[in-house]
This record gives C-alpha cells, structure tokens and sequence, in this order.
C-alpha cells in the first residue's frame, strides 16, 4: 500500500467522517425541530380545546340566557330544546316537555302557520311573523316570530325561533289607535276651533268648528296639507280688520313664542279669542296650534254684567242714602258718597274703623240693641237713629239693615242704608212744638173768651140791676113810656147776654181737643126732644134709626140741638114737621134734618154758615148757630149743605165720617 | 131762722150793693162782712176771732182770684172748715171741676136777671141757714 493509497483512503475516509457527522447534526436538528413542532403542536391543540370549551359553555350560557323565548324544533313541530322563557311563554310544565308545538297554534292561525312553515323550508328564514297560540295553560297568546332553518351537511334538519308575546304590546296599541280615534273625534267635535300647522305652515289638523268660524265649505279632513297662509289669506276679510290679522300672524309667527287670549272683532259681531302655541320636539320648531275661541256671548254676558255693575255701583255711589257695609265685627268695609256727607268724615277716616267707634248712635242704645239682635235673626227692616258725625252734631237717620252673605249663605257682614231725616225730624219737632204752643194759645184764648165773657157779663148784670131797683124805687112814680123803655132795656141786655154766650161757644169749638168716642145719636136726639122746648105742633120724627159715630158727644149734641131749634123756631105752619134722617155710604153717614118751615131764600144758602149773619131778627137768634154747626162737622170731617125753598121749608144735610 | 155771718168776697160794688139789698129786701137775719178781694179777706180771716159761718165767694178777682183763695183757704187747719159758695158769672167747665176738686159747698151761677137773683140768694141762703156748722 503505497502511501498515496494510503493517504489518498485516509482522506477518502475523512471525508466520509465529516459527511456522516454532517448528517448526523442534520438529523439531531432535524429531530430537535420535531420536538418543537410536536411540542407546539400539543401547546395550540390543548388551546383549541379549551377555546372550544368555552365556547361551547359560552354557547350554552347564551342559549340558556336568552331573555326572549327561544325554541328549537325539528322539521315536523316536535319541540327538541327551548329556553326558560320560551316555558313561560308557551306555559309549559318544565324545560325537558316536550310536545308538537303545532298542537299549540290557534285553529283560525293554522291555515296561515302552515304557509309560512313552507316558506321558511324553502327561503330559510321568516320574519316578523305573527300568530295566535293558546297555550297548553289555555291563555290565548298573540306571538311575533322570527325563525330560521338549521342545516347539517346542506340538508335542512331543524328550525328555530326567537319569539316575542306580543298580546299586551297589541292591546296597549289598539288602545292607542282607539284613544287617537277618541282624540281625533274630540278635536274633531271641539267647540274651539283648532288649527295645526306644521313648520312650512301646511296644514296638519284642524276642525268642524274652525271651518264654522272661518266659514270654511270644505270639510276638516279636505284641508289637510293645504298652505295656511292662503287658508288665512282668503278668509282675513271676515275679520274687522283684516290687515291687522294678518299683520298680527305674522307678528306671532316671527317670535314663535306662546300667545294666549288674543281678542279678535269680527265683521258679522262675534268676539273671537285666539291662543297661539308653537310646537317644538328638543329644541326643533316642529309647527304651531291655533285655537280659535267663540266668546261673544261670554263678551256680551260680561259686558251686560259689567254695565249693570256699573249702573249699580253709579246708583250706589249717587243716590241720596248713605250706605255702609260692615263686616261681622262692626268693621267699615265700604261707604258711599252720600254716607260721607252724612257723617263729614272722609273714605279715609271710615274704611277699616268701627262704625260705633266712629259714627257713634246717640240716646237708647237699650232699644237699638234690641233692633240689632232682630237684625241678626235675619230681619230686615229699619230703625230710627241718631248719630253724632264728625264735626260733633247730631244727624237723624233712618236705617234701613239687612245682612250680608256670602255665595254659601253664611253671614258675612250687614248693609245699613242711611237717610238722613234730620230736616224731616227737625220739621216733626218743630210741628210737634208748634202744636203744643197752638194747644196753649188755644187754651189761652178759651180762658181769654172766658175771662172777656165774664168781663162783658158782669156789667149786664149790673145794669139789669139797677134798673130794677130804679123800677121798684120808683114804683107808681114812672110813667106807661119809661115801664116801656126799661123793659126794653132789660130785653136788650138778654140779648146781649144770648150774643156773648153765642160768642163764647163759638170761639170753644174747635178750642178744646175733641174727645172722641163712640155717640149713639139716637139716644143724643131723644135726649134733646125732652130737654128742649117743643112747640105743641110741631113733631120731631126720626125716620131711620140713627147711627152710632165716633166724635164729641157734647159737640155732637150741640150739632142736632142747633138744627132742631133752628127748625122749631122757624116754623110759621100750623103743624111743624121736622124729619131726621140717615143714609149710609161707604166712608160716612149722610144725615138730613128736614122742616116745612119759612125756608131760605137761595141767594143765602152760603151766607146762613157765616158768624154774625142772622137773616132774621129776633131776640132768640144771634146768628151764630149754623156757624157753630158747621164748625162741629168740620171738626169731624164732614161737610153741610142746604136745599131750601122759601115757604115751603130747609133741609140740612151733613156728612159725619164713620 | 138762725142768723149767719157771711162773708163775701167780691170786688164788684153793684155786686155788693145787689146781695145787701136782696137780703133786707127779704128781711133776712144774716150778716154781711165785705171784702173787695181775696187778700182782703185773708187778712180778716187771719184774726180768727169773727169767723164768718159761710163764704160767699166770687172767681174772678184782681190780685188774689177767688181759686188761689180757695187754694189757701183749703189748706189752712182751721179755715178749710168753713163752707165756701162760688157766686160766678162764668160757668167755665174747667173753673168748676177746679172748684169742687179744691173743695166747694156750691157753685151758683149770677143770672142775668135781677128777680133771678133774688130768688137764688133767697133759697141759697135758706139752705144754709138750715145747715149745721162747724162751732168755730
């Protein structure tokens, strides 16, 4: 072996060494790159598996959770699993019943039901789909279902659903539809007229009655959608000023801001009040409302009620009474112009005072007390007073109270009218004075009538005296003449003496208060036949029984006794009759005293009442008699007239009041 | 017939003269004591040593009227004993009741006539002639 052979198979098999140890790293690394890749692979399979658990979990957590009603089934209703709420739903005894859910749906939903599942084999999915089921507790249910086929391998193998109940969601919007209805109607049928308009001003909704008011044709519903601003437009002329209408729209449309109780005049007299509501949804102008409101009889009404409260406040503040309203503390509430001239004091010093304090009621409290608590009773009536006004003198006032109440008839307070009467009671005084003072000067004159006939008498007596003592001195001494002339002088002072008690009685009548009470003239006329002298021939009838008369009974004697004599002593026939008589009327006697005696010439049927005017001379008549009569029944408020024929005779009448 | 102390207060003198006549025309036992008015005959009555049986008393009198002497008469312990006749010519209602309440024996009336007159002096007088009185 040569050395070349050697060293060329030395380096021959260095070079295998160095080949095999080149595969033999190849190799460890290889084996090294497998361990990593085994490793890993072991490390992502044990993270699928747990991500699949998870999943898997997650998957169940959802199903399980799900708070709609879930529900799987297989193609032919057969339910295969379902969620707590589907159990609920479909009222199901647990989660593992099952049952065909076709069993479930309502006999009129399963012509419908059947169509759908068709549609849901072919298409996949359905949506929105809703049925009637009645549960397996018998509920009737209305359901809202979205449901989808599941597939294995292409091949359609399950479906399933969410589904909702929806029966209450139904209800609440049927009764939403049917609220709206009623709403509509009522808008409908409002008595305002109503106007919405959306935000470019076409209309939106609007009335029977804003189509009244704005004498619209076309009906409500016509008019939606059309443009306001012509609707407003065409009928501004209806208005009495129709510029300004339109100017205050728009006006109100610039600002958008609420506007309530807008007045408008309108041509044919109706008062309208308007409102204006803008609309905005957030923050956005979405549109406005109108109501148009009829107020003219409302205006009218409160207008009357104005001018009548104005008329009665005039008449308040005007009239000629005082007025003051109190309330149930005797504090001044209201007075009236009057009641200020009255009491001198100024609204000012009234208002909010106690009436008593103030304008204080002089003299018997006691009694006005009592008036007050009849006052209280309810009774309203008035009361005389007197009050002390401000400058401290006395008024008369007549009040006239009655109390207050309120819309609940409960007392509130009390009105009190006052007039004033002190003029009238100062005139009442002041007559009752001089009634007193005539009282006295009539007395006066009777004692001055007395005193003066008495004067007037004394010397008659003395003369009629001292011509007897000259007669009986001179016994055989006088002559045929002078026994004739002091005869004479004796008969003139009878006559004298007749004439001053004439006088006298006379000037009485009428002077002394009348003393009424009840005469009968019956008896009065019998009285008088026995006390005066009655010719034999003459008679004195009483035709009618005479009445019994409330006067004077020594007046009233006076009065027949006047009559009978003036009729006996003027009876020139050989047989005298005087007839008495009575007629009754309603308010009074008419009497007639009737003779056939001389009679009275007509020309002195006024003159025979004068004092003094005796148309005959005789020593037994003064003429003063029918004076006397005529003052008695004046005294008695009666009247006397004569109806007389000369000759043939008189007859008195008189009236006496009953 | 039992003679009387009158007294009569009257201030008319005819008057006077008219009673002092009748009464000696008809012989009458009685006495006159005059006296013109009522003071005067308070001033005689004050002495109550010659009280008169009867007064005869006229009403209308200057100073003291014949009420006011009736009056004072009336109320005087002694004097209201003695009875008083109104001889009057007023027949005034008012005087008379006033008289009687004060307290009177009579009231007469003087008539116009003269005869009249005698006649009632006459039977007045026999009235009281025949009268028990008071011892004063």
């Amino acid at each position: 072996m040569s050395q070349e052979k050697i060293d060329i198979l030395e380096r021959a098999l260095a070079r295998e060494k160095a080949a095999r140890k080149q595969a033999e790293k190849i190799l460890e690394n290889k084996a090294a790159e497998l361990y990593q890749a085994k490793q890993e692979l072991e490390q992502s399979y044990l993270e699928l598996e747990s991500l699949l658990n998870k999943t898997d979990s997650q998957l169940q957590g959802v199903f399980e959770n799900i708070v709609d009603p879930y529900v799987i089934m297989d193609l032919f209703g057969n339910v295969l699993k379902m969620n707590d709420a589907a159990v609920d739903l479909l009222g199901c005894d647990s989660i593992k019943s099952y049952f065909n859910l076709m069993d479930l749906v309502h006999p009129e939903d399963l012509q419908s039901v059947a169509e759908s599942f068709q549609k849901l084999l072919v298409k996949g999915s359905i949506t929105d789909f809703n049925l009637k089921i009645i549960t397996q507790k018998k509920e009737e249910k209305l359901l809202h279902l979205n449901g989808s086929i599941i597939y294995d391998n292409g091949q359609p193998v399950a479906a399933q659903g969410i589904v909702r109940d929806i029966t209450k969601a139904k209800e609440a919007e049927i009764q939403l539809i049917e609220s709206e209805n009623r709403l509509a109607t009522l808008i409908l049928n409002l008595d305002s007229g109503v106007l919405l308009e959306d935000e470019n001003r076409k209309l939106v909704l609007t009335n029977k009655k804003f189509c009244e008011l704005f004498n619209i044709e076309e009906t409500p519903k016509a008019l939606k959608g059309q443009d306001c601003t012509t609707v407003v437009e065409t009928h501004k002329i209806l208005f009495k000023n129709p510029e300004l209408f339109i100017a205050q729209i728009a006006s109100i449309l610039k600002h958008k801001q609420e506007v309530l109780g807008d007045e408008l005049e309108m041509r044919n007299g109706k008062i309208l009040e308007r409102d204006y509501v803008p609309i905005y949804e957030g923050n956005v102008y979405k549109g406005h409302l109108w109501t148009y409101k009829d107020v003219t009889l409302r205006r009218k009404y409160r207008k009357g009620l104005e001018a009548q409260k104005q008329k009665y406040s005039s008449v308040i503040a005007n009239m000629n009474l005082g007025l003051m309203e109190l309330d149930t503390k005797d504090k001044i509430l209201m007075v009236n112009k009057s009641f200020l001239k009255i009491s001198g004091y100024t609204k000012d010093e009234l208002i909010g005072k106690s009436a008593q304090s103030v304008f204080p009621v002089e003299g018997d409290l006691e009694s006005i007390r009592e008036d007050n608590t009849e006052r209280i009773k309810g009774k309203s009536h008035s009361y005389e007073v007197r009050c002390k006004t401000k400058m401290g003198t006395i008024k008369h006032c007549l009040i006239s109270g009655a109390l207050n109440y309120n819309l609940n008839g409960e007392v509130i307070g009390s009105i009190g009218i006052y007039l004033d009467i002190t003029a009238l009671k100062t005139l009442q005084l002041q007559k009752e004075k001089l009634l007193q003072e005539l009282e006295k000067s009539n007395n006066e004159l009777q004692e001055y009538a007395h005193i003066v006939s008495h004067d007037l008498k004394s010397p008659l007596r003395s003369i009629d005296a001292l011509v007897n003592w000259i007669k009986e001195d001179n016994k055989d001494k006088l002559d045929e003449v002078s026994v004739t002339n002091i005869e004479l002088i004796e008969d003139t002072l009878e006559k004298m003496e007749q004439l001053i008690s004439d006088v006298l009685m006379y000037s009485s009548v009428g002077a002394k208060a009348m003393e009424e009470e009840t005469v009968d003239l019956n008896a009065t006329v019998e009285e008088l036949k026995k006390i005066l002298y009655i010719p034999a021939h003459i008679s004195i009838t009483i035709l009618n029984p005479l009445p019994k008369v409330q006067g004077d009974k020594t007046k009233l004697k006076q009065l027949f006794q006047n009559f009978i004599s003036n009729a006996v002593k003027f009876n020139d026939k050989a047989e005298g009759h005087i007839n008495i008589d009575v007629i009754e009327q309603p308010e009074y006697y008419q009497f007639s005293v009737k003779d056939n005696g001389i009679g009275i010439d007509k020309k002195y049927h006024d003159k025979v009442f004068k004092v003094f005017h005796a148309l005959n001379k005789r020593k037994d008549s003064t003429g003063i008699g029918l004076s006397i009569v005529k003052k008695i029944i004046n005294l008695h408020k009666g009247t006397v007239w004569i109806e007389s024929e000369l000759g043939t005779g008189t007859t008195f009448y008189f009236t006496l009041k009953k | 017939m039992k003679s009387l102390n009158i007294l009569l207060i009257e201030d008319d003198m005819i008057e006077v003269m008219k009673l002092n006549r009748t009464i000696s025309k008809l012989e009458l036992p009685h006495t006159i004591v005059e006296a013109n008015n009522g003071e005067e005959a308070l001033q005689f009555l004050q002495k109550k040593d010659e009280l008169p049986d009867i007064i005869l008393l006229d009403l209308n009198m200057p100073k003291l009227n014949g009420i006011e002497f009736l009056s004072i008469l009336k109320n005087d312990d002694v004097l209201k004993y003695i009875p008083t006749i109104i001889l009057t010519t007023s027949n005034n209602q008012q005087d008379l009741l006033e008289c009687y309440k004060i307290g009177i024996a009579g009231y007469v009336l003087k008539p116009l006539k003269y005869e009249d007159y005698v006649t009632k002096v006459e039977r007045l007088l026999a009235y009281w002639s025949i009268n028990e009185l008071k011892q004063l």
